[in-house]
C-alpha cells in the first residue's frame, strides 16, 4: 500500500479545498471498495480526506421525492420507508447488491463512484487504460465475459458494477454537488462517462467536487430492480435492469429502463423506453421494447450470452413491473430482485 | 517446504551469493558487512516489521553514526529472495553481521513485535572493524579475566550488543487520556504514525498507528485481540467481522484511522462476564462450525442480525440472505442457520 496522510474533514469547504489543491488527493468515506483499491495498489492517493464525519447523512423528503444525504449508508436508504414504499427498484437494488457488512459501511454517494470490477483493472501486472492511461486494454483481446455490449471503445470495455446506480438513472435521480467551482445538480443518467479515449475518468465530477445528496424526484409509478448473477447471492450482475413505469389508465405514459452490467455506465434505452409510451403493456410489446434495447449491442468474444439474457430480463422486468406477472418476493427487497432465488428458495411473505 | 540450506550459524564462514548491486559477497570481504532481510512489500499487518529496517536504513544513509563505510556496508535485502534462500533464511527478518573475513559473527531474527535498536548494530559494527595488533596488557588494562580467558574483545562486544539489541515493541502506547483534536493535520512525512483513540468492547485504547492500518490489523496486531480473524483480507469472506455502533461491519476495509469515535466491538466483547451471547450458547448447542474459523465473524453477523429491528425476525431464507456476507469453507451452514434460529426464539 502506498503511503498518504489523512486528514479528517472540517467541513465540506474545507475537504472540498484540501482536495481540488492536490492532484493526488482522494475523498474517503465508507470505503469498502477504495480500501481494497489501496491494498491492492490500484489506488495511490497522497492525502485522503475523511468526508465520512460531515453532516451529510439525513434522509428526508423534498419537493415530494426523497433527498437522501450522500453519507447515509445502503442499509439506511434501503429501509427507509419512502424509499422502499415508492422507490423499490431503489431498495430492490441496494439489498441484492454486496452483503449485510459492506452496506452497513458503504454510502450512498460511495456506491455510484465504485469503480470497475473488469479484472484486469485490478491486476497490476496487465495494462489497463483505466488505471494507467495510454498503457492498452487486457480485457479486448482477454477474457471478456462480464464486459461491455454497449458504448465501449478501443481503449476500454469495462462496465460499471454498481446495481444502485442503474435504479438511480432508470430514476431519473439527481446528484447535488459542491465544488471548487461552486455547487451544481447533475442528471443521474449524465453522472457517468463511456470511456471513449479517457477511460481513467468514470464520472463528469470534477478533482474535488463532492456530493452532498442524491435526489429521488416525486413519482407516481412502478418501480422494479432485477439482477442475474453468478451466484445466489452476493455477486454482481452479469446483466440487470430497472425499470420505471408511470400509468394513464390502461396505457403506459411514461417508461424508463436503464441496463446493468452491459456498458460503462447505466445503460438508458430511449429507443425501447419510446416505444412502450402510449401502449398498452402486454407481453408481445415488451419483447418488440427488449429487441429494441439489444438491436445496438455489440458483443465482445466471450459475452454475447448477455444479449440473450439481457433480453430476456428486460421482458421479464417490465411484465412484473406492469404486474402481468407477480414479483418473485416481497417488492422493495432482495427477494423480488434476484432471478434464480435467493440459495435456491423463493422467500414467502411472512 | 523444507529450506535448502541449513541455517548459518556464527562461527560459519558465509558460502558466496549475489547481492543485487551486482557484485558478490566474497567481492565485500576486506570489510564489515551487514546483510539485512526484509519482506520487500509493506504488510499493513506487519508494518512496524519493514520500519524497522527503513529505519535502520536511514541510520546508515545519514552517514552521522559511522562514516567510513557504511553505506557500502548495508545491504537490504528480500527475505523471499534469492540470497535469503541461499543463506538459509528464507522469510525470517533477519540480520546478519559479517567479519572482514567473512565469517558470521552475529545472527538475529527479528520476532514480530521486536524492534533493532540501530544504535547497537552501528556499534556492532564498529567493534567489527580490523583492527590494530591487540597491544598484550590489553587484558590487564580492561581488568577484565573473561575477556582474555578465551574471548577475543571483539567477540565479547558483539555478544554484548547482540543481547542488548532487541526491543520489545511498544505497538501499545499507555497515556493518560486526552482529546485528539478533530482534525489530524498531516505532517510532510508522508504515513506518518497517528494518535489514534479506539473504543472497544467499552474500553478505551490509545495507539499510534501508520494511517494506513486497516482495523482488523489493530486489533489483532497492536491490541492482540486475534478472535477476530483475517480470512480474504479484501471483504469477501466476513471473518473478520464486528461491530461499529451496533452494526455489522469488515474490519479488513475499515482503516483503523477512521474507526475512531464508533463503538468498535469485538467477539471478545460479546458475551457479559461468563455469561455468553445467545448467539454463542447457540453455535456451541448445534454445533455450528468444524474448524471454528470463520465462527467469530459468524457470530459478530448473527448477533447484529438478531439486533436489527429490519432483520430480527427473518424467516429461514432471509437468515441465509442475510448471513451471505460470511463464508464457511467446512459448510457449516444448515447447523448455523439451525443455531441463529435458536438464538431468535430466545
Amino acid at each position: 500500500m502506498h503511503p498518504f496522510q489523512y486528514q479528517r474533514a472540517i467541513s465540506g469547504s474545507q475537504a472540498v479545498a484540501a482536495v481540488a489543491q492536490n492532484p493526488e488527493a482522494a475523498f474517503i468515506a465508507g470505503g469498502t471498495s477504495q480500501v481494497d483499491l489501496l491494498k491492492e495498489g490500484v489506488h495511490q492517493p497522497n492525502l485522503l480526506v475523511d468526508v465520512a464525519g460531515l453532516p451529510l447523512r439525513q434522509i428526508t423528503d423534498f419537493e415530494g421525492g426523497v433527498r437522501i444525504g450522500a453519507n447515509a449508508t445502503n442499509t439506511e436508504a434501503a429501509y427507509y420507508p419512502a424509499i422502499q414504499a415508492r422507490y423499490p427498484a431503489v431498495s430492490e437494488a441496494l439489498l441484492a447488491g454486496a452483503s449485510v457488512q459492506i452496506r452497513n459501511m458503504a454510502t450512498m454517494a460511495g456506491n455510484p463512484l465504485q469503480r470497475t470490477r473488469c479484472p484486469y483493472f485490478r491486476d497490476l501486472d496487465q495494462p489497463c487504460n483505466k488505471r494507467t492511461p495510454g498503457s492498452g486494454c487486457a480485457a479486448i483481446g482477454g477474457y471478456n465475459h462480464v464486459h461491455a455490449l454497449f458504448g465501449a471503445s478501443a481503449a476500454c470495455v469495462a462496465t460499471h458494477p454498481s446495481d444502485l446506480a442503474v435504479a438511480l438513472s432508470a430514476l431519473d435521480a439527481r446528484v447535488q454537488t459542491t465544488g471548487p467551482r461552486g455547487s451544481r445538480t447533475i442528471a443521474f443518467p449524465d453522472l457517468h462517462r463511456l470511456p471513449g479515449t479517457t477511460p481513467h475518468l468514470d464520472t463528469v465530477l470534477e478533482h474535488g467536487e463532492l456530493i452532498t445528496s442524491i435526489d429521488l424526484p416525486a413519482f407516481a409509478g412502478r418501480s422494479h430492480y432485477l439482477k442475474v448473477r453468478e451466484r445466489a447471492s452476493y455477486a454482481y450482475a452479469l446483466a440487470s435492469c430497472a425499470v420505471a413505469l408511470e400509468m394513464d389508465g390502461t396505457k403506459i405514459k411514461r417508461a424508463r429502463i436503464a441496463l446493468g452490467g452491459v456498458a460503462h455506465k447505466p445503460w438508458r434505452t430511449t429507443s425501447a423506453e419510446a416505444l412502450l409510451v402510449g401502449q398498452r403493456p402486454t407481453e408481445k410489446l415488451f419483447e418488440a421494447a427488449a429487441t429494441a434495447a439489444f438491436a445496438d449491442a455489440k458483443p465482445l468474444e466471450h459475452n454475447a450470452y448477455k444479449i440473450p439474457m439481457g433480453h430476456n430480463l428486460l421482458v421479464r422486468a417490465l411484465l412484473e413491473t406492469s404486474g402481468l406477472q407477480p414479483l418473485q418476493g416481497p417488492a422493495g427487497t432482495a427477494f423480488a430482485a434476484s432471478v434464480g432465488g435467493m440459495a435456491g428458495q423463493v422467500a414467502t411473505p411472512n | 517446504m523444507q529450506n535448502p540450506v541449513p541455517a548459518l550459524q556464527p562461527g560459519d564462514t558465509v558460502p558466496n551469493g549475489p547481492l543485487p548491486d551486482g557484485s558478490t559477497l566474497f567481492e565485500q570481504r576486506g570489510r564489515p558487512v551487514i546483510l539485512a532481510f526484509a519482506s520487500s512489500e509493506w504488510n499493513p499487518a506487519q508494518a512496524h516489521q519493514s520500519e524497522i529496517f527503513a529505519r535502520l536504513s536511514e541510520e546508515f544513509g545519514s552517514g552521522a553514526a559511522f562514516t567510513e563505510s557504511a553505506p557500502q556496508a548495508w545491504h537490504s535485502l528480500d527475505y523471499r529472495g534469492e540470497l535469503a534462500t541461499h543463506l538459509g533464511v528464507a522469510g525470517q527478518r533477519t540480520l546478519l553481521l559479517l567479519d572482514e573475513t567473512g565469517v558470521l559473527r552475529w545472527k538475529t531474527v527479528v520476532e514480530p513485535g521486536q524492534e533493532i535498536r540501530p544504535g547497537q548494530v552501528l556499534a556492532a559494527l564498529q567493534a567489527l572493524r580490523p583492527e590494530p595488533a591487540e597491544a598484550p596488557d590489553l587484558a590487564a588494562a580492561t581488568g577484565n579475566e573473561v575477556i582474555t580467558s578465551g574471548m577475543s574483545r571483539r567477540t565479547f562486544v558483539l555478544a554484548t550488543l547482540a543481547a542488548a539489541a532487541l526491543l520489545a515493541l511498544p505497538s501499545v502506547v499507555a497515556a493518560a487520556p486526552e482529546t485528539i483534536s478533530a482534525s489530524i493535520t498531516p505532517t510532510d512525512d508522508r504515513s506518518a504514525m497517528l494518535p489514534i483513540e479506539l473504543n472497544i468492547n467499552g474500553k478505551s485504547h490509545r495507539l499510534q498507528l501508520d494511517p494506513r492500518t486497516a482495523l482488523l490489523d489493530a486489533l489483532r496486531e497492536n491490541l492482540h485481540l486475534t478472535g477476530t480473524k483475517k480470512g480474504c483480507d479484501h471483504g469477501q469472506c466476513g471473518a473478520c467481522t464486528v461491530h461499529l455502533d451496533g452494526h455489522s461491519a469488515l474490519s479488513c476495509l475499515t482503516l483503523a484511522v477512521m474507526a475512531q469515535g464508533k463503538a468498535i466491538t469485538t467477539i471478545e466483547g460479546l458475551a457479559k462476564g461468563d455469561t455468553l451471547h445467545p448467539v454463542q450458547a447457540a453455535f456451541i448447542k448445534h454445533d455450528a462450525f468444524q474448524c471454528g474459523y470463520c465462527t467469530p465473524g459468524q457470530i459478530m453477523s448473527a448477533s447484529a442480525l438478531l439486533a436489527d429491528q429490519h432483520t430480527r425476525h427473518s424467516s429461514a431464507v432471509e437468515i441465509r440472505e442475510a448471513m451471505s456476507g460470511n463464508l464457511c469453507r467446512c459448510a457449516a451452514y444448515p447447523n448455523i442457520i439451525a443455531a441463529i434460529q435458536e438464538a431468535q426464539r430466545a
